[in-house]
């Protein structure tokens, strides 16, 4: 009995070893209503990366992808040097910490795709994706521990604020408004939700601001009337939903309480390790 | 039965020959000097070590909390590590004064004496003061006997300031047998006490929310009263808030003094349980 047992530890820790350098498939399911997943970011890695953390500040790496949903230079060549590329390496490599992909084109509202991603050894596994639109919210699957047994895993994925911005609801597509100062509405660093083309219901207009306001700064001291403040509400924290309104003309929020709200999981992760 | 009778013949013979000597005694002669002392023997081989011992047969945990919300204020945790048995509530029954206690007024006092009572306790602590929103706790050390990792419980209540009566936390979550240096990291949801009305005044709650519209503090926290829809204990539907009070869709909730910002989405809390030793 003794031996049989020894003989089958050592057969489990050669296979599960082996496996660790196979190629799993990953399901990713958007669970929400109206919210889409920009291209989703999958980063096999080990301890010494950690893509965000709750509790703790963004890096303008996570603040590129929670506010415009760029990884890498290829996606926007302005966020070189301060994206995830810059953070990780290049793509499909073994960055000797990490490796990671892109799975590219948006994910659409209760739907699932299927990725082979091959994990390159490493023990851990985070995927993120922001939701559109949103101001910076993104799902974040958070370095969990790829198994080693053969299986099938299900996780459930939470959206997260990024804490970069605040969620002020208003219509990146928008021209009468603008950042203080006079920049034009979204993207990285720009007050603004991202995504109105995408959003499969139209995003309003003429909302007065729902985190920040027109017109006002935080402590409610008066700016210029077609001016909105680009401030931050981090560490990054569970996201606290969208507010949306009934309107698409006025109110506070250019989006749709109807449609564009959610609530957690906003995703579900499911993870088949091949049998050997 | 021939063999029987030689023997008995020869027993008189036998009789005579063990007295033989007996005839002629004379006295004993005098005692002999006493002998030269022996040699000194050689010392004994060392005995086995002992059992390496059990550092006072405790194990020793650590618990942390992040505060995920972005804006409730957590106030100071009942941490109660314990034996199975014993909860600090049960969903869809009467909460004890204890947790309304934490749930209203943000205070662990009274739910601490009621896990001190129980049969089931091994150890508690409360969490020194708030933990902010979008923030990382105190850690809180734990000591429990060795003999009781093996069907372990812990219980974590929370309540978040700027409610009538919500709270997270753990209820009874299984952490037997973890190994030392062990992780476990929970993400919890969010419960109504079901003991005070959400009316979202500044007169009902304790938190900041409620200082600042000129109420807050613990008068306005615990209230005898339950009032509630139902007297049970239930998951938070969460918070209305006054947000599109005063627009077309009269969304909000004009009397509440509560914000958009002081919404939530679950998890509202991560708990994080190591085994230090």
């Amino acid at each position: 009995m003794k031996l049989i047992k020894a003989a089958s530890a050592i057969a489990l820790a050669c296979s599960s070893s082996v496996l660790m350098a196979q190629t799993i498939d990953i399901q990713i399911t958007n669970l929400t209503h109206a919210q889409h997943f920009t291209p989703r970011l999958v980063i096999a890695h080990d301890n010494t990366v950690d893509a965000f953390e709750p509790g703790v500040e963004a890096t303008s790496a996570l603040a590129w992808l929670a506010e415009a949903g760029v990884i890498d230079d290829a996606q926007n060549p302005a966020s070189s040097g301060q994206n995830f590329e810059a953070l990780l390496g290049p793509t499909d490599t073994d960055n000797t910490s990490n490796t990671w992909h892109r799975i590219d084109g948006l994910s659409a509202p209760s739907t699932t795709e299927n990725y082979s991603f091959d994990t390159m050894d490493k023990s851990h596994l985070s995927i993120l994706a922001m939701l559109i639109p949103t101001n910076d919210a993104f799902a974040g699957l958070d370095s969990i521990k790829i198994p080693t047994t053969p299986g099938t895993y299900t996780y459930m994925v939470n959206a997260y604020d990024a804490g970069t911005e605040l969620n002020d609801e208003l219509n990146s597509m928008r021209t009468d408004i603008v950042e203080q100062g006079g920049t034009p509405l979204g993207g990285y660093g720009a007050p603004g939700v991202a995504g109105a083309g995408a959003s499969p219901v139209p995003l309003g207009v003429g909302g007065m601001g729902v985190a920040a306001k027109v017109g006002f700064a935080q402590d409610g001291t008066a700016i210029g009337a077609n001016e909105v403040v680009d401030g931050t509400d981090g560490p990054v924290h569970i996201h606290r939903n969208v507010l949306g309104d009934t309107s698409l003309t006025d109110g506070a929020s250019d989006l749709q309480s109807t449609e564009h709200r959610w609530l957690n999981p906003v995703a579900r992760v499911t993870i088949t390790i091949p049998a050997p | 039965m021939n063999m029987n009778k030689i023997n008995l013949a020869l027993l008189p013979l036998i009789a005579v020959l063990a007295t033989g000597c007996g005839g002629d005694d004379g006295d004993n002669g005098a005692t002999g000097p006493a002998g030269t002392a022996g040699v000194d023997g050689t010392n004994g081989s060392d005995g086995t070590n002992g059992n390496n011992g059990t550092n006072g047969n405790l194990a020793v945990f650590t618990v942390q909390l992040t505060n995920l919300t972005y804006g409730q204020p957590f106030s100071s945790a009942a941490v109660v590590l314990h034996e199975p048995g014993f909860n600090t509530f049960i969903d869809g029954e009467i909460a004890s004064l204890g947790l309304e206690k934490l749930a209203e007024g943000g205070d662990p006092t009274e739910l601490m004496s009621e896990a001190l009572a129980a049969t089931q306790y091994l150890d508690a602590v409360t969490t020194p003061g708030a933990t902010a929103p979008r923030s990382i706790g105190v850690m809180s050390t734990l000591l429990v006997p060795l003999l009781d990792i093996d069907d372990l419980r812990i219980s974590f209540t929370t309540m978040l300031v700027d409610t009538n009566d919500g709270f997270t936390g753990l209820n009874a979550a299984n952490i037997s047998n973890m190994t030392v240096g062990q992780t476990i990291s929970f993400m919890a949801p969010t419960w109504d006490a079901g003991t005070e009305a959400n009316t979202e005044t500044a007169s009902t709650m304790p938190g900041p929310a409620a200082s600042a519209a000129g109420g807050g503090g613990a008068s306005a926290g615990f209230d005898t009263t339950r009032d509630d829809l139902f007297d049970l204990v239930h998951f938070h539907r969460g918070v209305v808030t006054s947000a599109n009070a005063s627009d077309g869709s009269k969304e909000g909730l004009s009397t509440s003094i509560l914000t958009e910002a002081d919404r939530w989405d679950n998890p509202t809390a991560r708990i994080v349980v190591t085994r230090t030793r």
